[in-house]
């Protein structure tokens, strides 16, 4: 079969590629749209450094055959800081050093980004949860889980 | 190296499509890293995204689950809050947001703990096929190349009746080392119902019926679920593998038997 063109809102832009069966949304994110802050690790789900928000959810894209979730809206750490400033994640995780190598970052603060959609005020427990399923190899996820949480707090304070 | 990505409107067509090979996906968590590995080649998939199999219908106790409806959809449906533990016992969020029923239904141990609680529940799978739909059971279970899952029927247990407990490594993202769920009703004093099924012993889930006999009849107390407890080793021969040996499958087994009945952490 032919390749296709799949159309995606990414950061509220809409993007028309051509997609070769099976080609990851990944893949299209990356190599088609260039937006390179979704980082292909295992290409297994294993590792979460691909979280991307996929109509809102957080999910491993490496896992999503592009063709699949034609139209849907998708939302990368591109799209996260609005008009180049950083978000109370961003900014939580940069004041935190909860960054090393950052090659997880991406996908924990997409996964945080979820979670805090969701659930502005988290627990301790419910952050870990979140993001069970983000490898780090740097940091030892104590910063990360402290960020997220102080994200939680900033949000709440800049709302209030 | 795929040439086609098939997107049926319907399981009938889903099925259609399967006559020509290639590999069902419901959420892709299985299926698609041996896509990307490359490992095992495969010419199509056909995709269960747009085969309308997700709706969740709970009408009083009878639950319905289309076979594409997501962990995370199950986990979020008031109806079934029942199910949360076992929702939040596999995989982590991201994963749950794409892994299907119908996958873990057919994925085998020791993963597929939504399995082993449906067990429990006695519920009926609904398979189509050449031949038409037909119904069984998760222990029973088997599912053809051509063959689609459609929906789990299931009836959503009294409150109070219903308990669940997976060990594992590590908190969450884990398989199973051993996962217990169990459906154990009393009225007068003694146990009138109890179904136990066991997880990461066996490729397929599989009932305790030794641990089910000792209950039955009995008052619902410690030392009958203890009894149960060491009754559940009866016939089973654990799996060995990367998370946890055999041999240490078997001597945990009778502790998370005995812990999720009584509610023990």
């Amino acid at each position: 079969m032919p390749s296709r063109i799949v159309t995606l809102t990414v950061n509220d832009a809409d993007h028309e590629l051509i997609a070769t069966p099976g080609l990851t949304l990944l893949a299209a994110l990356r190599d088609a749209l260039g937006l390179t802050a979704a980082k292909r690790g295992c290409a297994q789900g294993t590792c979460g450094s691909c979280v991307v928000l996929l109509d809102e959810r957080a999910v491993p894209a490496c896992l999503v055959p592009v063709e699949t979730v034609d139209g849907a809206a998708v939302r990368t750490l591109e799209g996260v800081a609005a008009g180049g400033e950083l978000d109370e994640v961003q900014s939580a995780f940069l004041d935190g050093f909860a960054t090393q190598c950052g090659f997880c970052t991406s996908g924990m603060i997409m996964a945080a980004e979820a979670l805090l959609a969701d659930n502005p005020s988290p627990s301790r427990q419910d952050v870990v949860e979140a993001i069970s399923g983000n490898v780090c190899r740097c940091t030892g996820y104590e910063p990360i889980v402290a960020a997220v949480l102080d994200a939680a707090r900033r949000r709440a304070g800049r709302t209030a | 190296m795929l040439s086609h990505v098939h997107l049926p409107g319907s399981a009938a067509e889903a099925a259609d499509l399967l006559r020509n090979g290639g590999w069902l996906v419901g959420g892709g968590t299985v299926v698609m890293p041996r896509v990307n590995t490359g490992a095992v080649p495969v010419d199509s998939l056909v995709s269960l995204r747009r085969a309308g199999l997700d709706d969740i219908t709970v009408d009083g106790r009878r639950a319905s689950i289309g076979a594409a409806a997501t962990l995370a959809d199950v986990g979020e449906h008031d109806a079934l809050a029942f199910l949360l533990p076992v929702i939040r016992s596999i995989a982590s969020p991201p994963v749950r947001n794409l892994a299907t029923v119908g996958g873990n239904l057919v994925v085998g141990q020791p993963y597929g703990d939504l399995a082993v609680a449906l067990l429990a529940l006695d519920a009926r799978v609904e398979v189509l096929g050449a031949d038409g739909v037909r119904e069984v059971g998760v222990a029973e279970l088997t599912v053809g190349g051509a063959e689609v899952l459609t929906a789990v029927h299931l009836d959503v247990p009294d409150s109070g009746t219903w308990f669940y407990r997976k060990a594992m490594r590590r908190r969450h993202n884990s398989a199973a080392i051993v996962t217990v769920a169990a459906v154990v009703a009393v009225g007068d004093g003694v146990v009138r119902q109890a179904r136990i099924a066991l997880g990461g012993l066996a490729p397929r889930p599989v009932r305790a019926p030794a641990a089910e006999r000792v209950l039955l009849g009995q008052p619902f107390d410690r030392p009958t679920v203890e009894a149960a407890a060491s009754a559940a080793r009866q016939g089973v021969t654990p799996l060995d593998d990367a998370y946890a040996s055999a041999w240490y499958r078997d001597r945990v087994l009778p502790v998370h038997v005995r812990r999720a009945l009584l509610g023990e952490d």
